[in-house]
């Protein structure tokens, strides 16, 4: 049994950003930041429950989208007839820290061999990652040839294996969810800029939601199942907001007048790159779809741009985290105006 | 030996206890000197687990294979079908681990053990093997602060810490050999009573309620107490319900919330420099209270931190009294000065050579501890990885006709490439004294110091801080990755008080030891900044003496480069050049504090010297 996502008292920012990637997937993960203790790894792996169902080709090991890119056996399928379809729920695959290499890229279907005598390929994490979360805890302790293989898929968007004399290719589009605490060791700029958003989470201190932390765990470990039957109602309706956001979100415009209040923050940050530009206007975007609204207003920009360049400005190396986030918070009330 | 009769010791026992009644405790940190019994006591805990569950030793050699588990070669032929080889973690399912010195153990393991404690189960990603196991287990862990800490943040996932005290009355001591004359070897000792106590408990606990003044008090406690997140109420409130079931109330009362409040909070309190002012809504008639609890952890902290120097854990005050006596010993805090760029801080080159060079044999069996990153088809050593064999040869078994055993021809060899973080720590060694302040003079060398951190930073280093003032050397930061947490600590370093140099070099000796030990393949780049002239010695040679002869000892340790920043005023008419001396015996590379603000350290490295 897992804790409730709903169960979960405050961090509001951390729900928020998790759901809108549920939304669009498209905002390209999260990086949850925080001291130890905040809920930070409950509310990833909570999210599951909410998850909706992706169209996928049927039987596909990748959970290859039928309209999309394909790996190397669908397009031979694809060859000969159209592809049947199928429903699955998007998952959260979780990445040890301890994991090795060829259960992250996958390798020769050892089994398949001993029995058949044939190569066959068996999928690594990246491949189970495929349009799911990919969730890594204490992403900042990741060994470094692992990061460099994550980088490599984040960039291409595939996972391409040529060893033990096996050569196979499928997609690899996930959403990258890590929690770290900055006090054990900083990340790799590359692998920062890969995730789409930031929060940042502290503990809670007001005395009355403190007790219904407790509480709630405390009553979640004396009987989980209860415990996830009294929560039912508050699931099923978070989960069915989430699918009508999703429905609702292509229909969401992104008209120039939004494009350019955007671009007017991020020039006023002096940003390098374009990924800010994208990771805002698209969780602007989904934010207005979970709001119920018709369009994108300015508390949208506003509340997208704050998760999506925490970790994206420029900071020296020993400038406090509060000093950034308040020049931000300053360019972002000068250049929209929420009345 | 049996638990209760230990002799003292309460809350160490308690905690053990308390994890033998409800394991959601969350396992139990023993924190304490070298021969007060941790050990001792963390392996009667196997004693009062309910029969049958588990109770596994981690050995500090341990390797990732071990403790996760692997792919079993003859149970994989034998089946034709992959089996796996449990390790620690699914042996210890039900039970507990016990890792002696958790604070030797690679930190990576360290890691992991931790995080399966928390999660309940573990996820076992390797060499083609993908499962996932529910492992509930409680990692009792003993920890000598003299060897070195563990990070706050695996500290923190101990549910409780006990900190054990030194017996040190004549009447204790008695006891103490009495018992353990009485412990070796009587088979037939009756049951121990504890046995009972956790079995009742244990049947209780599903119907121990919380008085609400009890979950007040809890809550009241952590929202006074400066720790981050809320692992320790939780984690308080599993222990105090314990405590209860153990008492065999059926209520929670206040009491035993205040029993367990140490075992909740003694290893998650923050370090000088962390912490938060606390919330101003405190009630005042609770005040009191809480400002015995917070003494009270501070005694035990004063404790944890004194040095074996002072083994009596001399009280700060004392040693203020003597700064202020001193007659430069006005303490005050200098700002951090302007950093500049320092291009290269590299290692030198023609040392490692020779030290590897000198080393070979040890080097080479030292590899393969290092992480199996990925197989290959050469390689000079013989180290074989099974399981990329394996699957060579997998596909042709047919055809080479196997009947019973597997067939495996040279050409499928595969061997380990190995691969493993090459550790480098740059190890700060600052005089603090009162001599440091004349003239701004700390301000540049904090100027120096981030200049340095920030070139850290790039490369991606460890850093340590050490600081000599006063009558002591203090560890103001252990060897971390954070560069963030070593600025903070900088900017809050304060100046006065005699030089004890001797005492510095001494700590950096233990700290340089240490981290050899724990990962003796870290290279160290040892940084002193100081004027070279120690007034203050602690063996009653004289201080200059006493100094250089710690310097040759220092000099001879390999894997250690030095610099020395000579941070005496060369304007002035009486200069010692006590330092450069000093560099001399470290073999070290010298700058004044002078050549280093005018930009010199930037030229200097560039030519690759630093």
């Amino acid at each position: 049994m897992i804790f409730p996502f709903t169960a979960i008292v405050g961090q509001e920012e951390l729900k928020t950003a998790l759901i809108l990637n549920v939304i669009d997937p498209g905002i390209g993960g999260l990086l949850v930041m925080g001291e130890k203790g905040t809920a930070k790894s409950t509310a990833v792996r909570a999210l599951a429950e909410l998850l909706p169902e992706l169209e996928t080709v049927r039987e596909c090991r990748f959970q290859c989208d039928p309209d999309g890119n394909l790996c190397t056996v669908c397009l031979e399928r694809n060859e000969t007839a159209a592809l049947p379809r199928d429903r699955k729920k998007m998952r959260v695959v979780e990445l040890p820290l301890g994991v090795t290499e060829d259960r992250l890229v996958g390798t020769l279907d050892i089994e398949h061999a001993l029995r058949h005598g044939e190569k066959r390929f068996e999928a690594g994490l990246l491949g189970d990652a495929n349009r799911n979360f990919l969730y890594v805890d204490e992403v900042n302790l990741l060994e470094d040839h692992i990061i460099d293989l994550l980088l490599d898929s984040a960039a291409m968007g595939v996972n391409t294996v040529e060893r033990e004399g096996i050569s196979f290719s499928h997609p690899a589009r996930f959403m990258l969810v890590g929690t770290m605490n900055p006090e054990e060791g900083d990340l790799r700029p590359q692998l920062l800029d890969r995730f789409g958003l930031c929060v940042q989470v502290t503990g809670l201190h007001d005395r009355d939601r403190r007790m219904d932390i407790l509480r709630r765990k405390a009553d979640f470990d004396d009987d989980p199942v209860r415990f996830g039957d009294r929560w039912r109602p508050q699931q099923e309706e978070l989960a069915g907001r989430i699918d009508r956001a999703r429905e609702r979100l292509p229909a969401i415009p992104l008209d120039d007048g939004v494009l350019e209040r955007i671009v007017s923050v991020t020039t006023a940050l002096w940003l390098d790159g374009h990924r800010a530009d994208i990771v805002i206007m698209k969780t602007a975007r989904a934010l207005a779809a979970f709001r119920e609204l018709a369009a994108i207003g300015n508390p949208e920009i506003r509340d997208a741009a704050l998760p999506a360049l925490l970790h994206r400005q420029k900071r020296l190396p020993f400038e406090e985290v509060g000093n950034e986030q308040g020049r931000l918070r300053a360019v972002l009330e000068e250049n929209l105006p929420c009345a | 030996m049996r638990l209760s009769d230990f002799v003292g010791q309460e809350e160490a026992r308690l905690g053990l206890l308390l994890n033998a009644v409800d394991p959601r405790c969350g396992g139990l940190l023993l924190v304490g000197g070298r021969g007060c019994g941790k050990s001792t006591l963390a392996r009667l805990f196997r004693s009062i687990i309910p029969a049958g569950a588990p109770f596994v030793e981690l050995p500090l050699n341990a390797t990732e294979d071990s403790l996760l588990g692997g792919i079993d070669l003859e149970a994989t032929i034998a089946r034709g079908r992959r089996a796996l080889r449990p390790g620690i973690l699914s042996r210890a399912h039900g039970g507990a681990v016990f890792v002696d010195d958790i604070n030797l153990l690679s930190p990576e393991l360290t890691a992991l053990l931790i995080e399966s404690q928390g999660r309940g189960a573990e996820l076992i990603e390797r060499e083609g093997i993908s499962e996932r196991r529910e492992c509930r287990i409680n990692v009792i862990a003993t920890l000598n602060p003299e060897e070195g800490d563990l990070s706050p943040h695996l500290a923190d996932r101990f549910g409780l810490c006990a900190i054990m005290d030194d017996l040190t009355g004549p009447a204790d001591r008695l006891e103490v050999l009495r018992t353990a004359l009485k412990g070796a070897g009587s088979r037939d000792e009756p049951k121990d009573p504890a046995v009972e106590r956790v079995a009742v408990a244990r049947r209780l606990l599903a119907s121990v309620r919380f008085s609400p003044e009890a979950m007040d008090r809890i809550a009241e406690i952590a929202e006074q107490s400066a720790v981050h997140g809320h692992r320790a109420e939780l984690f308080h409130y599993y222990a105090a319900r314990a405590c209860a079931a153990l008492e065999g109330s059926k209520q929670v009362k206040v009491v035993h919330v205040e029993r367990t409040v140490g075992l909740a909070y003694a290893h998650r309190r923050l370090l000088p420099g962390e912490e938060e002012p606390p919330p101003a809504q405190g009630e005042q008639q609770r005040d009191n209270e809480q400002g015995e609890n917070a003494e009270e952890r501070e005694e035990r902290r004063d404790r944890r931190e004194s040095d074996t120097d002072n083994p009596s854990g001399e009280s700060r005050e004392r040693g203020e009294s003597e700064a202020q006596r001193e007659s430069s010993g006005r303490e005050e805090v200098q700002p951090v000065g302007d950093p500049f760029m320092v291009r290269r801080l590299a290692f030198r080159k023609d040392r490692t050579k020779r030290k590897a060079s000198g080393r070979r044999t040890t080097t080479r069996t030292d590899c393969r501890g290092g992480r199996y990153v990925k197989s290959l088809l050469h390689s000079p050593d013989h180290d074989v990885a099974v399981d990329a064999t394996l699957r060579a040869c997998a596909p042709f078994q047919q055809s080479r006709g196997r009947k019973e055993q597997l067939i495996i021809e040279q050409d499928d060899l595969r061997f380990k490439q190995r691969e493993r973080k090459t550790g480098h720590l740059v190890l700060f060694v600052v005089d603090g004294s009162g001599s440091m302040g004349a003239k701004q003079r700390m301000t540049a060398v904090k100027g120096a110091v981030r200049s340095l951190l920030l070139d850290c930073y790039r490369k991606r280093d460890r850093v340590a801080m050490i600081v000599f003032r006063k009558d002591r050397a203090e560890v103001v930061l252990p060897p971390t990755r954070s560069i963030e947490l070593a600025a903070k600590r900088l900017a809050v370093l304060p100046v006065g008080g005699k030089t004890p140099l001797t005492a510095g070099l001494l700590e950096a000796h233990r700290l340089v030891r240490r981290t050899l030990r724990n990962r003796p393949w870290t290279r160290i780049l040892l940084i002193l900044l100081t004027d070279g002239r120690g007034n203050h010695s602690m063996t009653g040679l004289p201080p200059l003496e006493e100094g250089f002869r710690l310097a040759r000892l220092l000099e001879e340790e390999t894997y250690c480069d030095f610099i020395v920043v000579d941070t005496e005023d060369k304007g002035n008419l009486v200069r010692s050049d006590l330092a450069l001396k000093l560099a001399q015996t470290l073999n070290a590379r010298y700058f004044t504090c002078e050549t280093l603000h005018s930009g010199q350290l930037f030229d200097m490295a560039r030519t690759g010297f630093i």
